[in-house]
Formats: structure tokens, sequence, C-alpha cells
């Protein structure tokens, strides 16, 4: 579904990916873990595109991605991606804010997009905040309305970064609960995440970035109990 | 006291050639403002442009007229237009404004597209949104909202700016005030009277800004 081949990028001097090779197939939900500055938000950027790769290819859906042949937008209309800091438009309601872009990319009928984004926003519990503003939601509702406005695109991946960290601790569970339940039904999905719970109980795979490199992949509980990397068993003696 | 009575005077006989001089320097403000507002655009998309070309015409463009007199710009566009065609002093005056006015607007404007969170961007290019239509329907909307605080601002310098246009003639409020001045002697009490037309001007102004500005809070 998403493929990764020896992903090379670099900020100025500051190589922040050297060399990442990752496969996601098809519903799998992988997890990225790592301290900061270990590349992995990078990593999720440069799968959308919105960072370029200095080397290496990308490949979705089978076909690989070239930023100079291909109209990037096509691309990211079916990579989607849900921000640290929600980065909802505050001059729409949340109605438009999940209408807008299925109107606008995809030329959907207003009347099309208004029963698909209703039908979105109750699944993500936000049916009654369709015609507020999102400076007066909470955010782990600001974050469901962004899942929710990822979701109208129909993407078939979906990258989380971050997606709870801006979030009060009270908040966290109510945005954890709609990407566990996105992941049962069988979306595509790679989180950059620091909620190990989430981890253990959602991933099917977890991954451990440090200085720019994959240093352990493996399932949950092999990541958990039995990890072979010294940094990886540091690092989830830290956080967990 | 006596100045108060020799000023009500001076209202009273010269309010009927005023007024319809204030309807001129409404007017070329009017003018200057729509045009300034149409070249304050274009050139602040230019100059955000990944077009070295265009950002250099713009740059170009901003240095200039932010360079020199807006007296000298009129007396130039006024003698380097009317050698080519045939124009009023009304209008080359109003596209001198025009022109000076694009200058100052586009900086409001880039400032205010610059000034969105680089998040609001990426948020609807991971949407799938070409760069333009996340200009046309995620950045310009918001950044149009913040620029009405400093388009309010010059607008009401180019309301005052206006009475430059005085030295081509064209018969605005400080115009008439220049004539009225000179043919009466009383210039100490005309001048107060036609400050006091620019100060009500102003003022009706910012009294409409702030109802608009109000409007656009209770909206969000």
């Amino acid at each position: 579904m998403l493929k990764g081949s020896n992903i090379h990028k670099s900020f100025g001097d500051l190589e922040v990916l050297k060399g990442i090779d990752l496969e996601v197939a098809p519903s799998e939900v992988v997890v990225l873990v790592g301290v900061s500055g270990s590349g992995k938000s990078t990593l999720l950027r440069c799968f959308n595109f919105l960072e370029r790769i200095n080397e290496g290819s990308i490949e979705v859906d089978g076909q690989v991605v070239d930023p100079k042949k291909h109209k990037l937008s096509n691309i990211r209309a079916e990579v989607g991606m849900v921000f640290q800091h929600f980065n909802l438009f505050p001059h729409m309601t949340v109605l438009e804010n999940v209408i807008e872009a299925p109107m606008i990319v995809k030329k959907m009928k207003k009347a099309d997009a208004i029963v698909l984004a209703k039908g979105l926003l109750d699944k993500v519990g936000l049916a009654d905040k369709a015609d507020v503003y999102p400076s007066k939601l909470s955010g782990g509702q600001k974050q469901r309305v962004a899942i929710a406005r990822s979701l109208a695109m129909e993407p078939k991946v979906l990258l989380f970064d971050e997606p709870t960290s801006a979030l009060d601790p009270e908040l966290v569970g109510e945005v954890l609960g709609v990407m566990q339940q996105l992941a049962q039904e069988g979306m595509t999905m790679v989180v950059v995440t620091h909620e190990m719970k989430f981890a253990r109980e959602v991933a099917d795979r977890v991954i451990m970035l440090d200085e720019g490199r994959i240093i352990e992949s493996a399932d949950p509980v092999t990541f958990f109990e039995n990890p072979s990397h010294e940094r990886t068993k540091q690092f989830i003696q830290l956080v967990d | 006291m006596e100045l108060l009575e020799t000023v009500w005077d001076v209202f009273l006989r010269t309010y009927p050639g005023f007024l319809e001089a204030t309807l001129i320097t409404l007017k070329i403000t009017a003018v200057a403002l729509v045009l300034g507002t149409i070249l304050g655009l274009l050139f602040a998309l230019m100059k955000i442009s990944r077009s070295k070309l265009l950002q250099t015409i713009a740059n170009l463009y901003i240095t200039v007229i932010r360079g020199t007199p807006l007296i000298v710009q009129i007396m130039f566009l006024y003698f380097g237009i009317t050698s080519l065609i045939v124009l009023s002093g009304f209008w080359a005056g109003a596209i001198a404004l025009g022109i000076h006015n694009g200058a100052y607007i586009a900086e409001i404007f880039r400032g205010a597209i610059q000034g969105i969170d680089k998040g609001q961007r990426e948020a609807s290019s991971s949407l799938g949104m070409t760069r333009s239509q996340s200009m046309r329907r995620i950045v310009f909307p918001q950044a149009l909202k913040r620029s009405i605080p400093p388009l309010g601002n010059q607008f009401i310098i180019t309301l005052k700016d206006s009475s430059l246009v005085y030295i081509i003639s064209v018969p605005e409020l400080f115009s008439m005030a220049n004539i009225e001045a000179a043919q009466s002697f009383q210039s100490l009490e005309t001048y107060l009277v036609v400050g006091v037309y620019y100060l009500v001007l102003v003022m009706i102004f910012t009294y409409l800004l702030k109802l608009y500005e109000n409007k656009l809070n209770v909206d969000k």
C-alpha cells in the first residue's frame, strides 16, 4: 500500500533520515516510535510529500511517485494526514471543514458531500457540532474533526503525526478511541505517537527509529517484551 | 470667541462649494482605493509567487513607489500621461493615488498572507488541494480578514493624501480651500474649516470600519 525504499532526507547539513526501508501492507497499522529528533515525524511528512526526499523512492499503491512527473495533489488526495496541531480551517464551520476537499478536489456535489460529512461526523461522535466553528471546540473534538476531514477524501492510507501530543491528558482517550475504531475497520495507518498503550493494543507492528534509521521492527508483544536492540530497551523503560 | 464667529461665518459662506468638493474628494479616494486594492493584490501575489521574474517586478514597483514622494508621482503621471492621451486631472490624480496605494496595500496583503500559519497550507495540501486552491479557499480568506485593520488605516491615509491632487487643479476639498483662502484673505479660518471637514470624514469612516470589524468578530 505504502512503500519507502532507501529514503534519505537532509535539512542543510543535517541528515535526518539515513536510508529508511518501510513497507506498509493494506489494513496494517504501523506505529513509529523514537525519541524526539529521531526522524519519525520527518518520515511521515515525506510519505505525504510535504518534504521532498533527497534519495530513495516512495510507492503509493504500487506506483512509484516522482514529484517531478506526478501531480502531487493527486497523490496526496490518497494519503491522508492528521496533524499534531489539528490545522482545522478556522474560517469554516466543522461541516465546511469536512466538505471542502471533496467539493474542491473531487468536484463532489455539495449535497453529496454534506451526506458524506454528516456520516463521518457521526462516526467520530460530533454530529451535533456540524455548524460550530473550530474555535468553540476542545482539542479532542478538534482532532476528531480533523480525522473526519481526512476520511472525507477516502484515503488509502492515513498518517497520524503525534495526534494526541497537543491534547490535555483527559482528552487523549477520545481521539485514540476513534483511531482504534478505524484500525478495526481495516484502515491502513501509520502513526507517530508516544502513547505506548495504543501501540501495544492497536498496532500490528511497532517500529523504533533512532538517529534516522530503523533499529527495531516487530509485533507489539515482541517489541515490548523482548526487544533486540539496547536503545529500544532503554526507550521502553523511559516511556512505559 | 471672535475667531469662532468668523470661522462660523466662513463655514456658512463656503459649505455649498465645499460639500460639492467633498464629493469629488470622496470619488477620487474611492477610485484610488479600488485601483490600489486590485494592484495591491496583484503585486502581493507576484511577490509571493515562485517566479523570480514576477518577484523582481513586484519588488521594483514597491521600491520605486515607496521611495518617491506622492506629489512627484502625481505630477509625473499627470504630465506623462496627458502627453500621450487625453486624461482629466481627476483621472490622472485618481490613478496616481491608486498606483501609490497599490504598493502599500501589496505589502499589507503580503504580510497577512505570509502570517497565516503554514499548517493551514500543509493541511490543505494533504487533502489534495493544489497551491492555487489552497490559496483561494484557505489562506486568502483568512489573510483578508487580518488585512482589514491595516487596510482601514491605509484608506484613511488615502482620503487625506487625496488633498495633494490640488497641485493638478482637481477641484477637490483642499483646492477649494486654497481658492477660498486666497480670495477672502481669511486663510486661518478657511483651513480650520477644511481641516474639520477631513476630520469628520475620517471619523465617519473609522466608525464604519469599527462596525464592520465587530460584525466580522461576531460571525466567528
